[in-house]
């Protein structure tokens, strides 16, 4: 009887043990920590569906308050959000809903209504426009959005063009990759530490690479409509995880380098920790991340347990 | 055009599944089972089926009962199904007639898939051809009253529509390996088999445009319709006008199909004051922001749909937005949801949202995306005595005041109540009021 009591619970332990790895891997693998929310500039004016965020290792964090048509300059070190706000507005901006840090510290900013990058110094002043100079499709181009790589190099993603662009940090054209043919729509691109290109495909629910070298884009993922509603935004972290945004299942999912699904955080709602259709997000090294939460007209800031 | 083949190809897959199904139905009972007596075997069954003999002098007997071998579906002894039924109705047929749902059908009618072949045919004889329970020209019509109806209304009929053959002149009744909507060819294939593109004719009424090899459906509507050439009733102008060159280059140029502009701006030629209104607004609808443009949505030619839309506005705008057309299907079928939005209800995106452009997120043109949108049509000053309005606040956010959407989601929720995102009314109370929890 002892043989079989032995016997069994060597099994159990067996099977305890194979199937831990399993759920660690999923949902549980990860997990969103609230640390807390922007909800106002130092006056207290509330932010107004803010649609993008960046942030850098200087403690910078931008928010483009889109409703307000305005950048706001915090500046976020420990945890905490100084009160101190730099409130930039120029006539030149009119709806920022995309915005990105380079490593002057510069603003880029794309404004959805007049479809053009706008470039803010570090001191908030209009630094002019990023057209992709030289670029054959500057004629009439479309950007939906833009990432800036370490070397402060811009890729556009230009749909009327049916291109990524790639420019120098002044925005002169340097090489253009062809978007794919078979495609719903793509809303947003990154670039990863490694420089491979990722797109993608809100429509199909699909994430598409090229590497640095390569000349054109690949599948990375089958649809990934099983695990989101529709991505609308994507960045990734130090160590090349993939983040998507779900704009209309208001949560973020998080794919492996390779494209494997590793789990997915937060969920809809109004409370903080939930989410309402959000927007851009921004990872800093620390494994914190910025979300602009539109829909609930806040910025919040989340800290990722392993 | 491209979404319903989209949908027609679920429906395939869900086809396949069904026919794999029928290939591995239980075969008909094997010859010589039943041990009959030298020469029973055509007559033993008619001695008592009396009535079979006239069946018999039917213009289209099936097969099996032909020769007498009623055991091919009937086991004359005992069955667990009706009629003695040698196996399931559903899979008996297919058992020999397997070939009807090909493997790699691109579409498939829905009833074969299903094995509801006694839908159209009469299992053992009929005096119309395949032993159709009616005439060819009338069985379709049987289910598919609309076309029907519409097309005998209609001014200008196509010419296969009134003939004996009927639908079967142009689509397979069972199944298609080549085109959507049960199609014997795709278009322009299968047109060309009648229209010959080499004549004269042909020519002269395409003004001498390149067309056949072109999809003659967007232009013309395959059934009939009340304007001369069987043209979409919706037209655009330039089209019914035969001012083709407005938008293509001119007939005899190289590549005269081409359009002389590429997206938004061709149709700006025309339309140049809604679009420059169009991309004046915050948010432009992303489709007409590339080298497609307007014709992501609409038929530059021609549509059975208001303003040139390629299909019914739910179907168009799912296209993309599948996720959100998939919740507002599943909300129309939720039993609960019997307060649903009358937008939601029939698939008119358009009520609440700009298909164009806005300037608020969620292309709402309101300023107030909730009151002000929800109010055109609901009194929500009198909707309940809960508190709303800008001067509310939200206590689950700062920012945010109570509004029509700080309840309910705009496109429906599925299986949830009364368009709220929780499962009740209580689940939503508390949200704002945890002290009333239970």
């Amino acid at each position: 009887m002892n043989a079989l009591f032995k016997i069994l619970a060597i099994i159990t332990g067996l099977l305890i043990a194979g199937l831990y790895p399993m759920a660690a891997s999923g949902e549980e693998a990860l997990k969103f920590r609230h640390i807390t929310s922007i909800y106002a500039d130092e006056q207290g004016l509330g932010l107004n569906h803010p649609e993008g965020v960046a942030c850098n290792q200087n403690a910078l964090l931008i928010v483009a308050d889109t409703g307000n048509a305005r950048l706001l300059k915090y500046t976020y070190k420990d945890k905490t959000v100084a009160p101190e706000v730099r409130v930039i507005q120029v006539p030149q901006l009119i709806y920022p809903v995309q915005v990105k840090l380079n490593s002057r510290d510069e603003m880029l900013v794309l404004d959805r209504k007049q479809r053009r990058i706008v470039r803010i110094t570090a001191a908030g002043q209009f630094g002019g426009y990023i057209d992709g100079q030289g670029a054959s499709s500057s004629a009439a181009s479309a950007p939906k959005s833009f990432h800036i790589d370490k070397n402060d190099n811009l890729y556009i993603l230009d749909v009327y063009a049916g291109q990524v662009i790639v420019t120098d940090p002044g925005g002169k054209y340097l090489k253009h990759f062809r978007i794919p043919q078979e495609y719903g729509f793509f809303t947003d691109l990154t670039v990863d530490f490694k420089g491979n290109i990722f797109l993608i495909d809100s429509v199909n629910a699909r994430v598409f690479s090229a590497s640095k070298n390569s000349d054109a884009f690949a599948p990375l993922t089958q649809s990934l409509k099983e695990y989101m509603r529709y991505p609308a935004a994507i960045t990734t972290d130090k160590w090349g995880r993939i983040y998507l945004v779900d704009r209309n299942g208001s949560r973020i999912i998080i794919l492996g380098q390779d494209g494997s699904y590793l789990g997915r955080l937060s969920a809809m709602g109004w409370k903080e920790g939930l989410l309402n259709y959000p927007s851009q997000i921004c990872l800093n090294d620390s494994g914190e991340i910025f979300v602009a939460d539109t829909n609930n007209s806040r910025v919040q800031i989340f800290s990722i347990i392993e | 055009m491209k979404l319903i083949s989209l949908h027609f190809r679920h429906a395939v897959v869900g086809a396949l599944c069904l026919a794999g199904s029928l290939i591995i139905a239980a075969p008909a009972l094997p010859a010589g089972q039943f041990k009959l007596k030298a020469g029973a075997e055509a007559t033993i069954c008619l001695k008592c089926h009396e009535t079979f003999q006239k069946t018999l002098k039917s213009r289209s007997v099936h097969s099996p009962i032909k020769t007498g071998k009623c055991s091919d579906c009937h086991d004359p002894h005992t069955s667990t199904h009706k009629q003695l039924l040698a196996s399931d109705i559903k899979q008996l047929c297919g058992s020999c007639h397997e070939k009807v749902l090909p493997e790699k059908a691109r579409s498939s009618h829905k009833i074969v898939a299903q094995g509801d072949c006694l839908k159209c045919h009469d299992s053992h004889a009929s005096d119309n051809r395949s032993m159709l329970k009616k005439p060819q020209d009338k069985i379709c019509f049987d289910c598919h009253q609309d076309i029907d109806i519409k097309s005998k209304e209609l001014r200008f009929k196509h010419q296969p529509m009134m003939t004996g053959q009927g639908c079967i002149s142009c689509h397979d009744p069972h199944a298609s390996v080549k085109a959507d909507y049960l199609l014997k060819k795709s278009v322009p294939a299968l047109c060309k088999d009648c229209h010959k593109t080499n004549q004269p004719s042909f020519n002269s009424k395409h003004l001498n445009y390149p067309v056949a090899d072109t999809n003659c459906d967007s232009c013309h509507s395959a059934h009939g319709s009340n304007t001369r050439g069987i043209l979409y009733d919706q037209v655009h102008p330039p089209v019914a006008e035969n001012k083709c060159t407005e938008c293509h280059l001119p007939a005899a140029s190289p590549n005269a199909i081409k359009t002389k502009k590429q997206g938004t701006q061709l149709c700006a030629q025309c339309h140049r004051d809604m679009i420059s209104q169009t991309f004046n607004k915050n948010r432009v609808h992303s489709p007409l922001m590339d080298n497609v443009g307007c014709l992501n949505c609409h038929n530059p030619h021609g549509s059975k749909q208001k303003h040139l839309l390629e299909a019914p506005m739910v179907i168009t705008c799912g296209k993309c937005h599948e996720d959100t057309v998939r919740l507002q299907k599943w909300s129309i079928s939720n039993p609960k949801n019997e307060g649903l939005c009358e937008p939601v209800k029939t698939g008119n995106c358009s009520s609440c949202h700009a298909p164009h452009s806005a300037n608020n997120v969620l292309l709402i043109d309101q300023q107030n995306i909730s009151i002000d949108l929800c109010g055109k049509c609901h009194k929500w000053e009198s909707h309940s005595t809960h508190p709303i309005g800008e001067k509310v606040a939200d206590p689950r956010d700062k920012n945010l005041t109570v509004e029509c959407l700080s309840c309910h989601k705009g496109c429906g929720t599925g299986n949830k109540p009364a368009m709220m995102p929780f499962e009740t009314t209580y689940d939503l109370c508390i949200q704002c009021h945890p002290e009333r929890k239970r």
